[in-house]
């Protein structure tokens, strides 16, 4: 199977930027990232002691819509509670999001957005790394769909999604927790069950017995979990900027 | 070292990892925190803190200093700290203070208008919108949403410390990198034989050698990213020669070039501006 292709810091005016790829659905997102920055004339609206997070989808061929709000909304939950607000500079600032689809198929109105979500919550994720927006831990999503014959896919592709009974995103944090759960369709307690070990598995590899800090850190390196995907996306371009400090050493 | 250590936020840092220097507490830099909570599934019961990072970046240690700290992605916004030193521009004037861009879509820094040597009331500068200062974070406030307050002189001794401060005139500013930034200056506070060493930045003084027939440039190198230059003394060529050393750094910069790489980069952009033969 083909992995997702990303690559970090494409916008030189941006604080921090992503590109994602992801090839069973075929959506290719750009995200940017800035932080911190004064929202303007919302002093009423923000938080005292916190940063405000504001996420932005922008729909490659049609001005964003109610189903670009309700995603907006997802994420803005999600990354809410990761970012740390109030580390020095943030507070009373905003963390602007940007995602613009750039290439696949168009989302119609009425149509399910999940297919989309994980795609962007992973060029967020991305674009907050590489602008060095302070968070408590990173994540990874994976798109699960259940056939009508109760099938589980993992990674389905558009049309999979179409014809599926029911449809799951979850993400995981880097500690195992489960940050989010969306799903629609018709489906069981069991069915979800099953779901969710299938998506744990995608997005952090199959469970290891919990060992500590960094021998666990070592097990996780492998490039076939969303997170290894991560992890190593971020690692080739740190060494990439740092070569000149890496080779004198 | 074979290869660094790459931090994501959440991962703890490795107790063997950390400078083992025991006659100053350790320091911690940018992008790490401590929690005092031990992990639950810790085994060795005796740590009850854990150092983690909040982004993602490369682990550097220093013994001598005793400090960790992380080396994120160069390009990241700029956020102030007392004491860097960075090149702010007017944006409106007010009865006390200048209110200065520092990065852009922030509040305005502070700048209060004696602030200057040899500044009083007769005597202070005269800056209008637009106009650039190098200059010190003096404070960045307390609490939420607080305003920075830059300077140009140090209060204590009323000199101009370390030396450059205050207006600069002519010149031209060109934006670089926050990583960059830091790169230069660091490179430009150690002496010239072991900047290269350190940060494999010979892209200042190859330009100085090359440049020096022309009468030499000025330079001045703000964290927030901002480099300014002046070639006043090259006569005709002064602009030629400004933009030259700005497109000179900033490829060095976008590109990250190797010392070798920046030397014939330095030669063929001065040949292709007909600065040099």
């Amino acid at each position: 199977m083909v992995g997702p292709t990303a690559s970090l810091s494409n916008l030189s005016r941006a604080d921090g930027s992503a590109s994602f790829k992801c090839p069973t659905t075929g959506y290719k997102i750009l995200g940017s990232v800035n932080a911190p920055v004064e929202l303007p004339g919302r002093r009423d609206a923000l938080k005292p002691e916190e940063a405000t997070v504001e996420v932005f989808i922008k729909p490659g061929n049609t001005t964003a819509g109610v189903g670009e709000r309700y995603v907006e909304g997802i994420i803005r939950t999600m990354l809410q509670k990761l970012i740390l607000g109030r580390e020095r500079g943030f507070p009373r600032r905003g963390v602007v999001i940007t995602l613009a689809i750039v290439g696949g198929g168009a989302i119609a109105r009425g149509d399910s957005y999940l297919t989309l979500l994980p795609s962007l919550l992973h060029t967020s994720l991305l674009a907050l790394l590489s602008g060095a927006v302070p968070m408590s831990m990173t994540y990874s999503t994976a798109l699960v769909a259940v056939s009508k014959s109760n099938v589980i896919i993992s990674n389905p592709t558009l049309v999979e999604a179409k014809a599926a009974s029911s449809l799951h995103v979850l993400a995981f944090s880097s500690k195992g927790h489960l940050l989010l759960n969306e799903s629609q369709g018709r489906f069981d307690f069991d069915t979800w069950k099953t779901v969710q070990q299938c998506a744990h598995a995608l997005c952090r590899g199959v469970d290891l017995p919990e060992v500590d800090g960094d021998i666990a850190m070592e097990a996780q390196g492998d490039s076939g979990t969303a997170e290894g995907f991560v992890r190593e996306t971020v690692e080739n371009h740190l060494y990439r900027d740092y070569a000149w400090k890496i080779d004198t050493e | 070292m074979a290869s660094p250590l790459v931090l994501l936020p959440g991962d703890e840092v490795p107790t063997r990892h950390l400078p083992s220097n025991k006659s100053n507490p350790l320091k911690l830099g940018p992008g790490l925190r401590l929690l005092s909570q031990p992990s639950s599934t810790s085994q060795n019961t005796q740590s009850q803190h854990v150092l983690a990072a909040t982004q993602a970046g490369i682990l550097t240690t220093d013994v001598k200093r005793n400090t960790v700290s992380l080396l994120s992605f160069p390009n990241r916004r700029y956020i102030p700290t007392v004491n860097d030193l960075i090149i702010a521009q007017i944006h409106h004037s007010s009865v006390d203070y200048f209110h200065c861009m520092v990065t852009p879509h922030t509040a305005h820094a502070l700048l209060g208008q004696l602030s200057f040597e040899g500044a009083s009331k007769k005597t202070r500068p005269m800056l209008r919108q637009g106009d650039l200062v190098y200059a010190r974070v003096l404070s960045i406030g307390l609490g939420a949403g607080a305003e920075v307050e830059l300077t140009c002189v140090n209060p204590a001794t009323g000199k101009s410390e370390p030396g450059g401060l205050g207006p600069l005139n002519g010149g031209m500013v060109f934006d670089v990198s926050t990583g960059m930034a830091a790169r230069l200056l660091r490179a430009s506070s150690s002496s010239s034989e072991q900047s290269e060493s350190i940060d494999g930045l010979v892209v200042l003084s190859e330009l100085g050698k090359k440049l020096e027939s022309l009468g030499g440039f000025e330079i001045a190198v703000g964290r927030n990213g901002k480099v300014w230059i002046d070639c006043s003394n090259a006569g005709e060529s002064a602009v030629k020669a400004t933009i030259a050393i700005g497109r000179c750094l900033q490829t060095v910069d976008e590109k990250g070039l190797g010392p070798t790489d920046q030397k014939k980069f330095v030669t063929r952009i001065l040949r292709e501006m007909k600065l040099v033969s």
